[in-house]
């Protein structure tokens, strides 16, 4: 599909017309503790986007998987289904985001579908933007490098001036008509290209090694108990490190009711593997089985799943190197690269 | 303006997708309690809609109540037999409590059947053992059944069953039948016997001296997970390799249908891609056994 090119000028322009017609989420500020952060929101002004994010707080995943989401509701005897597609243009994500969506994507489609994430992914328009700025814990130039996202519908890439955009399917070019586009010159997609290509020497953090090379030492250093239980002396089982992560999707399921104890809803939640309960059973007479006791075989599991357990199905490592996981962990032992770096070669 | 609250609003969804949600179970109906034992009831089940349920001995339901939650349970009958189905409740926790409240002519909800039962074209035409410790007797039955009902399909069946004790065994009616059969080479035993008890005390590792096992029987075992390492032990002396064994795993399950993550054990999903699993297939793997 070709490129067009928006001037400055007009963006504001497009942005607003957009809004007016669509419900659009990307990235705006919010700042807490003095520090501007950032959180995938409802756009109720253009002026709020910021597409000089960083990072998000929380990955766009929440918006096809939310936080809490009723997966069947009751009233009585009668029960319904809660699939719920929204059409949504979720604007201004970054490229390293959009892998993760893919994964999500995949692993909630294979075997069984499960339409209550699949429909709202499909009624969405996903615009990538390119990295303007870089998060202080980012590694997504040496993590899977070798896969190109690919659940865009666009891609918007700021120059010298105003913006490229690059259709990548229908859903994508339908955004044209909501702003004073025009095609792109040669000279202006290269720009793009270039803003695109700068940013990647920019990640401060950097992992070692190939996918194929980290999943092998990753797995060999599965028996190395103390390997892990070190790793993870100072672990709180917060869950932060899987909560921030967008290629996290593991939930719990419960059910509730509401004040007239009649009507209620079976309800999915986030839910993390680092937490002390993830996989325990109870067997009765109050015994139980926790299948991943300690800290360490927890933390394990985690990179196991980031390195190593997903890669044959998703072609590569379920981390994209967003670094959040990094940012989110009180301890600071969550960082991938720190992790996997110090694992000696099998 | 808040973000709106996922779910609750009020765009329809395509038929289509409800029909499909695999989250939105369907309903049966309980035709028939007993009391096994203080703790487990056997519920006998129809689908309410009148249809057959289609499923393979070993595959797993989530059984529950809105409003409660749901609980995966092992079907405990063969799809031999009419169009009902049998699972055992054990109250252990709030979905389970509440299960065991109803009676005969309630309606439970059931999603599934889910995941991988046991192999039976592996099985047919073999010498088969099964081997069931505790509540593992309940998703054996289903193979059990089958077994009985079918069979001309394998050489020789042999069966041996533990219990703690005594009061504890379960589907006594079933057991008292397999003790006269001629079908079925059956041995039991009990880890602490009681004044009632007339038969073999001991681990269920004891039974193997009672018969003879040959090398080319296909072993299936259900049971606490300490009792794996045990007989595995006794199947290695009998030579019978490891691809011809069969274990059916129990692992914490959420959502029976390979998304929420619970039930992972290394890199395989108990519920899609077990419960039963080759012994061969899964003795390497960390955390499995
Ligand atoms: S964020 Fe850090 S402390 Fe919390 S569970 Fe993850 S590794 Fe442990
Ligand atoms: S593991 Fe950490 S760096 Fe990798 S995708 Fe998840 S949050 Fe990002
Ligand atoms: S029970 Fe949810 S993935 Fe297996």
């Amino acid at each position: 599909m070709s490129s067009h090119f928006i001037k400055e000028s007009d963006f504001a322009a497009f942005l607003a017309g957009l809004i007016k017609e669509k419900k659009v989420v990307g990235p705006v500020a919010k700042t807490s503790r003095q520090q501007e952060k950032f959180v995938f929101a409802q756009l109720e002004r253009g002026e709020d986007l910021r597409l000089d994010y960083d990072v998000t707080i929380l990955p766009p995943k929440k918006e096809f998987f939310p936080t809490q989401q009723d997966l069947v509701r009751f009233d009585g005897p009668r029960r319904e289904g809660c699939v719920t597609p929204e059409e949504k243009v979720l604007f201004g994500v970054h490229f390293y985001d959009v892998k993760a969506l893919d994964m999500t994507d995949l692993l909630f489609q294979e075997r069984n579908d499960d339409r209550n994430y699949t429909a709202r992914r499909e009624a969405a328009t996903v615009v990538i933007s390119n990295i303007q700025k870089v998060s202080p814990r980012a590694f997504w130039s040496s993590i899977g490098a070798e896969i190109q996202p690919q659940g865009h519908d666009a891609w918007l890439s700021r120059i010298a001036g105003g913006y490229v955009l690059e259709p990548r399917t229908p859903k994508g070019a339908a955004l044209l008509r909501f702003g004073k586009f025009a095609t792109a010159t040669p000279a202006q997609i290269a720009a793009a290209r270039q803003a695109n290509d700068a940013v990647a020497a920019q990640c401060p953090e950097r992992l070692q090694g190939t996918s194929e090379s980290n999943a092998r030492k990753v797995r060999a250093a599965f028996g190395q108990e103390e390997l892990w239980t070190k790793l993870a002396e100072d672990c709180f089982s917060c869950g932060s490190c899987n909560t921030v992560c967008p290629t996290c999707y593991c939930f719990d399921v419960q059910d509730w009711w509401n004040v007239d104890q009649k009507s209620g809803a079976r309800t999915r939640y986030w839910d993390s593997c680092l937490t002390e309960d993830f996989a325990k059973i109870s067997l009765g007479a109050g015994a139980t089985e926790n299948f991943r006791e300690s800290r360490g075989e927890r933390f394990r599991h985690r990179f196991m799943r980031k390195a190593a357990y997903l890669n044959e199905k998703l072609g590569g490592p379920a981390c994209v190197g967003c670094g959040r996981c990094s940012a989110a962990c009180t301890a600071d032992i969550a960082d991938p690269t720190a992790v996997i770096n110090n694992i000696p070669e099998a | 303006m808040p973000a709106p609250t996922p779910c609750r609003c009020a765009t329809p969804s395509p038929d289509q997708d409800q029909k499909e949600n695999i989250f939105l179970p369907r309903e049966a109906n309980i035709i028939r309690v007993e009391k096994t034992t203080e703790m487990e009831r056997i519920l006998t089940l129809r689908l309410a809609d009148g249809s057959q349920m289609k499923f393979e001995p070993g595959q797993i339901l989530e059984v529950g109540l809105m409003g409660y939650g749901e609980i995966p349970i092992g079907l405990a009958s063969s799809p031999t037999r009419t169009n009902t189905f049998d699972i055992v409740v054990r109250s252990v926790g709030r979905v389970s409590q509440a299960i065991n409240t109803l009676g005969k002519g309630d309606t439970l909800l059931i999603r599934g059947p889910w995941g991988h039962g046991f192999p039976l074209e592996n099985l047919r035409g073999h010498d088969l053992l099964i081997i069931a410790g505790g509540i593992g007797l309940c998703p054996t039955r289903s193979l059990i059944q089958y077994a009985l009902d079918r069979r001309q399909e394998f050489k020789r069946f042999s069966l041996f069953y533990g219990a703690r004790d005594p009061q504890q065994q379960l589907f006594t009616a079933d057991l008292a039948d397999w003790r006269k059969s001629k079908d079925v080479d059956y041995h039991e035993t009990v880890d602490k016997s009681d004044p009632t008890w007339k038969g073999n005390v001991g681990v269920i590792t004891t039974l193997f001296s009672k018969t003879k096992i040959d090398p080319g029987t296909r072993v299936v075992i259900c049971g606490p997970p300490i009792m794996f390492k045990f007989v595995i032990r006794e199947i290695d002396k009998l030579g019978i390799p490891h691809q011809n064994v069969f274990v059916d795993l129990e692992r914490r399950m959420k959502c029976g249908v390979g998304k929420c993550g619970h039930c992972q054990m290394n890199d395989k999903y108990v519920c899609t891609d077990g419960p039963v699993f080759a012994f061969s297939e899964i003795e390497r793997l960390e955390e499995a056994i």
